[in-house]
């Protein structure tokens, strides 16, 4: 038996019964790093440390202590993840030697849990972009097809899930940076709710769009894997009080009663037939086994990524600001004082989109435009979340494709932004109305390629997500 | 031409938290560069801001004290802009909608009353420091983050005494208040003033803004200088033109820092890392029953004690003149006889020092010991003002140091006349002046006493026997 | 809305960042681009739209006063590019605000 074909719940419980040990469970890992490490997938990794922790661990279960829901397993983390003793680039040149000082949140619960941290995945430059192709160490490919990208931003972490090189990795969210490379790559993927995880640590993008999650092989995988991430922080004000329910509770309950919205507003002609077909033999084998199908209207849901643009680019500016190159980061060395210190290190230091969003968000909030824009986006924004809330009176999730087509061509679309930013479509409306989505394999195309479906649910209720992205994975076991 | 000068103040106050604004490190002062850091304050990437309720608690005590109105819907924002001392590259502050608004103060400048208006008091951040030397600018954050109170003023004061005098009390309130050191040395006060000059009954004038003055002083010179500079940029026939200037107090002068072509675009907007903040009206009214005794209380109560207006107003300028006056009283009961101990002669060593640097050195109790026995003849005032100087500077029992020093007054009829007696017998010339009517030669009987008696005699009693034995 | 290169140089020095003459061309067609996509919220019905947001209380939700352990200063300046005595060392600045 091959144990990296296993799912995490899986090699887990082959680990609690003794058949693999935690260091031969990481070899197998960095054996599979050195087979496929054509795809780009990680920044760094982290042999020796993993080795002694997984060690320790197999020591700690020998004596049959308890080593945590994640005891033993390789992770991988986004490499905008704080981890102290590790590099935290975020794929950018103006990190690309950065220590971190301190655990992100996530980090300190992943480790607290068990899990091995063995590398930290590429992505997109400080999670900008739908591509992995804006990172300062090269394009990330994608495991099922190499000529194309495994999207992005958090396009080296669902390669690496994909490519069986770890069991689960962390990623982040802004406007579809799980969701979409987990379409790409075959891989489930959540973005919870805003809020549900703490943001503590993780280097900021849009700060009130931003979430941590998971991927994963299997939905379980993942459910298992937001119990441990999710929870209020005392480093992190806007993550929520709310109390964090059992996301596994539910996920055998199956799907009999429980309604579906369909937005017809996710249904548009810009789908790709293949996709579109897909995603109609989900809905039916929904009703087929007891769901109830309603039709949603979300009427301004063509308005999120307009709204997504303003709001992420203004945080984003002003987030990005602090890299000026004086504690840490990239220093340009033929600078003639202090002002020109700052404009040489971030000019030097940054990658075009970044500087395109840059760009982008002092703009809408430079004066004489904050109200048309920034202002104005934030009033939209409230009526899509309130179209969001109105929609769930009707039905408990919602489900969309997680993009209107599969994985492009490596290169495809790197020259025009436009196109890219149209990519993340139906993930954007998501973090704009604030509420969690998983995006899951739902078929494939003709030529192999992985088809998304998202399933959207209501502000902190992932578990009934799990349930329907279950119900759905166990009846289509083998990925068809 | 006569000109109306018109002056608005900003004034940035650090609260006195134990920690700082956003993170849980240290607020203190003079430690050494960076010790007091950690990733928030730092700016390392990942790391967020967390409100600390003291900060809030103590800029609503301040806004209760001032007859703020207490927003129960106020909001962080970011303010944008590059400098070292500045480690995210903005500055978390409050705009649109800030913690108080309203309120105000009474001012008293040449006997005359004058209030003036508050339009806010927000709470905001502190940046880091700079230190020049011959190897660059050193950075240190430790005073980044350290929470600041900004209390802006209407442009209700007409001159420097008026700015002065309403700095005077807003010192003093914050004091009373308990919610900053107010220590300019440190910085930990700052003013900058908004100034503009008129003439009577036209449009107020184009301003401009003095940045970070330190001092009463600074800000007294600043506004003196500013506005005749203004005075002579219109009479030649110019215009003022609206911009930020930089107070240069060695040459006492102002300087361009940059015009308004040239300011900042802040590119304000709300912190998303920072929720809104709700203050409810209960939580309000639980602060507002911690706000302490104020000036105003006080000086009534004083003058329910017998003292006049005005000795209360002098005792009650400083919240630590007030508690000594009452500690003392505690011991000894006599409100006039004290206050006027403590308006003239610890006043006298205090005014010594920098506003600064004025500790009140001696122990209430040992003053009141001291006082008493001066009142009660024990002592007279040369005795009393030697005991004061020693239990100043050193500390000790003022019963004790009258006995050692051999301080008592002599009130020893017997003796004092068979010495009195000699002093008569041999100044014939000014015996008979004295009794020709000149009340000045009592000077000289009591001098001579005095020296007789190594300044022991009771003076009343050393008068009395005089014109007996002359009779 | 129309972008000029006045704006875009405009934008570039608020940004801290520097472009040559064809970088800033180009963004003048970027910016444009990217918001006529913009333009779409303009499209909805903002009226009566309150932005008055969701609250945390202060008396309740807040951190308490409690001095926590700062990082070392060596961790502090671990990443700094120029250092000295334990602060992070920048050429010479003059007074701003």
């Amino acid at each position: 038996m091959n144990y990296l074909d296993l799912s995490l719940t899986q090699v887990k419980s082959a680990l609690d019964k003794g058949e693999i040990t935690s260091q031969e469970l990481v070899k197998l890992c960095f054996e599979q790093i050195e087979k496929t490490k054509d795809l780009n997938a990680l920044n760094s990794t982290y042999f020796d440390l993993a080795m002694a922790r997984a060690k320790e661990i197999d020591a700690k279960r020998a004596k049959g202590e308890d080593v945590g829901v994640l005891g033993g397993v390789p992770i991988v983390i986004k490499d905008n993840i704080n981890m102290l003793g590790t590099k935290t680039t975020c794929s950018s040149k103006f990190l690309e030697n950065f220590d971190s000082p301190y655990n992100a949140t996530v980090t300190q619960k992943l480790l607290d849990a068990g899990a091995i941290i063995i590398g930290k995945a590429n992505m997109d430059e400080f999670a900008m972009g739908s591509s992995n192709e804006n990172s300062a160490f090269g394009a990330v490919k994608n495991p099922v097809d190499e000529t194309r990208v495994p999207g992005g931003s958090s396009g080296g972490s669902a390669a690496t899930v994909a490519a069986k090189q770890c069991f689960a990795s962390l990623g982040t969210d802004t406007g579809g940076s799980i969701r979409e490379p987990s379409s790409f790559c075959g891989v489930v993927g959540i973005k919870p709710t805003y809020g549900r995880v703490s943001r503590y640590g993780v280097v900021a993008f849009a700060s009130s769009l931003d979430q941590v999650g998971a991927l994963t092989r299997t939905v379980e995988d993942n459910a298992t894997m937001l119990n441990v991430l999710a929870g209020a922080d005392k480093m992190d004000m806007t993550a929520s009080h709310t109390p964090v329910a059992d996301n596994t509770s539910k996920l055998n309950d199956g799907v009999k009663g429980i309604k579906i919205g369909v937005a017809k507003q996710f249904y548009t002609e810009a789908l790709s037939p293949e996709v579109r077909d897909n995603l109609q033999k989900a809905l039916d084998w929904y009703k087929e086994s007891g769901a109830e199908l309603v039709e949603i209207d979300l009427p301004s849901l063509d308005t999120a990524l307009a709204v997504y643009y303003v709001i992420s680019s203004a945080e984003a500016a002003s987030n990005l600001a602090r890299f000026d190159g004086i504690r840490y980061g990239v220093r340009a060395k033929d600078y003639t004082d202090l002002v020109d210190l700052y404009f040489k290190s971030r000019t030097q230091g940054f990658g075009k989109e970044v500087k395109r969003r840059i760009m982008l968000g002092n703009y809408v909030l430079s004066s004489g435009y904050y109200d048309a824009f920034y202002r104005k986006a934030k009033r939209v924004q409230k009526v899509i979340r309130n179209e969001f809330l109105q929609a769930f009176e009707k039905c408990d999730v919602l489900i969309s494709p997680t993009t209107a087509s599969p994985a492009f061509k490596l290169g495809e679309k790197a020259n025009d932004h436009v196109a890219m930013y149209l990519t993340d479509i139906f993930t954007v409306p998501i973090n704009i109305a604030g509420v969690p989505a998983l995006s899951m394999p739902c078929g494939k195309t003709s030529e192999g390629l992985p088809v998304g479906m998202q399933i959207i649910g209501k502000h902190f209720d992932e578990p009934t997500i799990y349930q329907v992205a279950n119900a759905f994975e166990k009846a289509h076991k083998g990925g068809e | 031409m006569e000109y109306t000068i018109v002056v608005g103040l900003e004034v940035h106050s650090e609260l006195n938290t134990k920690t700082k604004c956003f993170c849980g490190c240290k607020n203190e002062f003079g430690d050494k560069p960076n010790t007091n850091c950690c990733p928030v304050c730092t700016a390392m990437p990942g790391a967020l801001p967390v409100l600390n309720r003291d900060a809030v608690e103590k800029a609503i005590l301040m806004g209760l004290a001032v007859g703020c109105k207490i927003n129960n819907y106020s909001v962080f924002e970011r303010k944008n802009y590059f400098y070292p001392d500045l480690s995210k590259a903005y500055q978390i502050s409050q705009l649109e909608y800030p913690l108080c608004v309203g309120g105000g103060l009474e001012i008293e400048v040449d006997g005359k009353k004058k209030f003036i208006h508050l339009n806010r008091i927000h709470l905001e951040e502190d940046a880091g420091k700079l230190i020049h030397d011959n190897s660059g600018t050193l950075v240190d954050y430790n005073r980044g983050g350290v929470p600041l109170i900004e209390i802006v003023s209407e442009p209700d004061m007409n001159s420097a005494e008026e700015a002065v005098a309403y700095l005077e009390k807003l010192r003093s309130t914050l004091l009373y208040v308990g919610v900053s050191d107010c220590k300019m040395q440190e910085g930990s006060i700052r003013f900058d003033v908004n100034i503009s000059v008129n003439k009577p009954g036209e449009p107020l004038g184009t301003r401009t803004e003095l940045k970070n003055l330190n001092s009463f002083r600074a800000v007294q010179r600043a506004i003196n200088y500013e506005s005749n500079r203004q005075i002579e940029v219109l009479e030649s026939g110019g215009k003022v033109i609206q911009e930020t200037r930089r107070w240069d107090d060695e040459k006492g002068k102002t300087y361009t820092m940059r015009t308004k072509e040239d300011s900042q675009d802040y590119r304000y907007f709300p912190d998303p890392d920072l929720i809104p903040l709700n203050v409810s009206d209960e939580y309000i009214e639980s602060i507002r029953t911690r706000l302490p005794k104020l000036a105003p209380e006080r000086v009534a109560e004083y003058i329910k004690l017998g003292l006049t207006e005005q000795d209360a107003n002098l005792l009650t300028a400083e919240k630590k003149y007030s508690d000594f006056f009452e500690k003392v009283l505690s011991y000894f009961n006599e409100p006039k006889f004290v206050c006027n101990w403590i308006t003239a002669e610890v006043f006298k060593k205090l005014n010594a020092f920098e506003i600064d640097d004025r500790e009140i050195l001696v122990d209430a109790k040992s003053l009141a010991e001291m006082l008493e026995m001066y009142k009660n003849g024990e002592i007279n005032q040369a005795g009393a003002r030697k005991i004061f100087d020693i239990i100043w500077e050193k500390g000790g029992e003022p019963k004790k140091l009258v006995e050692e020093l051999g301080l008592a007054q002599m009130n020893d009829e017997g003796a004092l006349k068979e010495i009195i007696a000699k002093i008569v017998a041999d100044n014939p010339k000014a015996v008979a002046e004295l009794k020709a009517g000149n009340q000045k030669t009592m000077a000289f009987f009591v001098g001579q006493a005095m020296k007789a008696t190594q300044g022991k005699a009771n003076p009343k009693m050393v008068s009395s026997i005089v014109m007996e034995l002359i009779k | 809305m129309s972008i000029t290169v006045d704006d875009v140089k405009k934008l570039a020095k608020l940004s801290r960042l520097e472009f040559t003459e064809e970088e800033t061309q180009q963004f003048v067609k970027e910016l444009e681009a990217t918001l006529k996509q913009v333009e779409a919220i303009n499209k909805v019905d903002v009226s009566g739209v309150d932005l008055l947001e969701s609250t945390i209380d202060a008396d309740t939700q807040l951190r308490p006063d409690v001095v926590v352990d700062s990082l070392p200063v060596e961790q502090i300046v671990l990443n700094a590019p120029d250092k000295k005595d334990g602060a992070f060392l920048v050429p010479i600045t003059v007074a701003e605000d």
